[in-house]
């Protein structure tokens, strides 16, 4: 984070490129076994377009354009997002964020997630601690 | 099946907590998880990242009468409230309970909405984040 955030400013914005391979990556290391992420047919069967990101992949893509922005010091507090649309691999994901309440050291950011059409698939918040 | 009589029997869960799952924060599993999600911040080698401990224990009891319901489940979304770093070697131990059940028209027909909370305490007592997710059946 450089200087002192303003209410309305836009903090820097994140692309993620999630491929199939991520997905299957991600199923591991959170230990999500789920076949919506890695199993086309399975996909469909249960009305999907095909394999979707995980919704927690989503977030773990918006936490980093938190502590991102954030730096070393400071603190996050409370972050939560809704998932609102599905999003596939191959298209790009873009995470951004606006700082919406600043009081002393405690800030609150509106944090959401675009698919390449603009639609916000994932939306949020964030309310950080911006201490050092 | 009826939603009306599954969530009659799912609101019976209410506060019902899963069995405690302890794990220690392995050095190799972080590492992996954020090669997963592609957040390269060195900060992650000490500690974990926001949403780490999804991967750590099982934040979801499994409510098997719920598939009998629709045909998928989704994720509705994540809240997490954080207390305390959550470090490398941290051994954390998650309880999770069902806090709440209720259904909704959606634009693809009635869904199901089942909120877990999860407490995550670490090896000194300290309760180092909480989370709440939402499951959808649909």
């Amino acid at each position: 984070m450089s200087g002192v955030p303003a209410v309305g400013e836009e903090i820097p914005q994140l692309v993620k490129d999630p491929t199939t391979r991520q997905l299957v990556q991600y199923a591991g290391a959170q230990g999500d076994f789920y076949e919506i992420h890695y199993d086309q047919g399975y996909a469909r069967s249960v009305g999907l377009p095909g394999v979707i990101l995980h919704g927690l992949l989503k977030a773990a893509f918006l936490g980093q354009l938190v502590t991102d922005w954030l730096g070393d010091g400071g603190k996050l507090e409370t972050f939560e997002v809704s998932y609102r649309g599905i999003d596939v691999p191959g298209r790009p994901y873009l995470c951004r964020g606006v700082v919406k309440k600043v009081d002393g050291d405690h800030v609150e950011l509106e944090v959401w997630g675009e698919d390449a059409d603009g639609n916000r698939t994932t939306i949020g918040s964030a309310s950080v601690e911006t201490t050092g | 099946m009826n939603i009306i009589d599954v969530i009659d029997r799912l609101k019976t869960r209410i506060g019902v907590e899963g069995p405690a799952v302890s794990a220690t924060v392995e050095a190799g599993h972080v590492k992996r998880f954020v090669e997963a999600i592609g957040d390269p911040n060195p900060r992650w080698t000490a500690e974990v990242p926001p949403t780490f401990l999804v991967a750590l224990a099982p934040a979801m009891l499994h409510l098997g009468d719920a598939e009998e319901f629709g045909r998928g489940w989704l994720n509705g979304g994540n809240r997490f409230e954080y207390f305390a770093p959550v470090l490398i070697g941290d051994r954390i131990t998650a309880r999770t309970h069902v806090a709440d059940v209720y259904d909704k028209m959606g634009a693809t027909g009635e869904m199901l909405f089942i909120v877990f909370e999860t407490d995550y305490v670490n090896q000194h007592g300290k309760t180092v984040a909480r989370l709440r997710g939402t499951a959808i059946r649909r």
